[in-house]
């Protein structure tokens, strides 16, 4: 049984999906091509990954779907032959807290599976993911814990871990304690501190709400 | 007089607009995922290829936008427009509505005309593609969203 690993993220390897893929490879015993849609030719892509029984699709989320990089590869693949067992599966992580965010496009990769003939693993959401890539070890040491165990699962079993798919998925909506705080915090402004962090390192603080096309 | 936007990606009758983004010739550069236009200059793509679009976009009352379906999704190319159009708002998040959602950057934005060409394998994918767009253009502030089957017009 063989995997390919599709990291879909336009920052390629300096993003959080390449994260998200060491620590998934860090629990599987069996080795594990990986390839990046940024430096590949869509089409030549499409026809390599052929020869392999799974692709799993590492991606962020972008405007509630996948980026629009990662649709070009999807244009290019063909459906499976009928009885050839092939699968896909994709993990998937999102800037915004809820990964209710995530719903569209996970109905729309069961869908697509449908279509091209793959047996579906599922999709692994992951919200609150944009900092993973400049958080502290002690912040992203759960995250990488459950990575590693949806990896070393996914080797012996060739499915993803519906326990933790749910683990990594909370919270699936704003509810209770987490919305009031979200809320009070935007109140008082401060969710917006990190961002004018780096708009002041950028010298760009003052233009932060311009209208370029208004 | 109101203001008409056409984004298409097929021939399309002639219709009275304001301008027209013909994505049938016209690729769009897949966003680099940089930032660049939320931290370093705000509200600007670092290509330039858009900029007409985004000024007639935010001008418009109404975009109406002639979609090709592809694998019972969004063209790449349309995907790409519509991950293009991140600048048009602003980093901060709101959650008074209780989901987390982009603060806008304009002060109003078009209402949106959403017509598409192509089949579904299942009804689901249908339902999915329709909720898809309905749910890009309301979190991109428009008011009043119509999704239909090009046949329906
Ligand atoms: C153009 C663009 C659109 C995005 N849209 C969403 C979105 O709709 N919802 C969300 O939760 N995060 C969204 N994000 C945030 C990314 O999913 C998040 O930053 C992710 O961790 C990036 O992964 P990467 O570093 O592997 O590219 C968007 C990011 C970009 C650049």
């Amino acid at each position: 049984m063989e995997t390919i690993i599709l990291n879909g993220s336009p920052r390629g390897n300096n993003g959080n999906s390449e994260i998200f893929i060491r620590q998934f490879l860090k629990g599987m015993r069996t080795h594990c091509d990986v390839k990046y849609m940024n430096k590949e030719n869509p089409e030549e892509l499409a026809s390599h990954v052929k020869k392999y029984d799974t692709i799993i699709m590492v991606l962020p989320l972008y405007i509630h779907s996948m980026p629009g990089m990662v649709m070009r590869f999807i244009e290019h693949l063909e459906p499976s032959a009928v009885h050839s067992k092939q699968a896909i599966g994709f993990i998937l992580q999102c800037g915004f807290t809820e990964s209710s965010q995530c719903k569209y496009v996970e109905r729309y990769f069961s869908c697509l599976a449908k279509e091209l003939n793959r047996t579906y693993l599922g999709t692994v959401i992951k919200g609150e993911a944009a900092g993973v890539y400049m958080l502290p070890k002690f912040m992203t040491k759960k995250l990488f814990t459950l990575l590693n165990q949806l990896g070393e699962m996914y080797d012996q079993t060739h499915t993803f871990d519906r326990r933790v798919m749910e683990k990594l998925q909370q919270p699936y909506v704003l509810t209770g304690f987490t919305l009031k705080f979200m809320q009070f915090t935007t109140k008082l402004g401060a969710n917006k501190i990190m961002w004018h962090r780096f708009l002041k390192k950028n010298d760009a603080f003052h233009k932060k709400l311009d209208q370029p096309f208004a | 007089m109101k203001q008409t936007v056409v984004i298409r990606e097929m021939e399309a009758c002639h219709m009275d607009c304001s301008y027209t983004l013909d994505l049938i010739h016209h690729e769009v550069k897949y966003c680099q995922g940089c930032w660049n236009c939320w931290l370093k200059t705000p509200g600007r793509c670092v290509y330039k290829d858009l900029d007409t679009f985004y000024n007639r976009y935010v001008a418009a009352d109404e975009v109406v936008i002639l979609a090709k379906v592809v694998k019972g999704f969004v063209s790449a190319n349309m995907k790409s427009l519509f991950d293009r159009m991140i600048p048009l708002f602003l980093p901060y998040v709101d959650v008074s509505t209780g989901e987390s959602r982009h603060i806008p950057r304009y002060p109003k934005y078009p209402d949106i005309k959403f017509y598409y060409e192509g089949s579904f394998i299942t009804d689901e994918g249908k339902q999915v593609f329709e909720a898809y767009i309905y749910r890009t253009f309301d979190q991109f502030a428009s008011k009043q969203i119509t999704v239909k089957p090009i046949e329906s017009i």
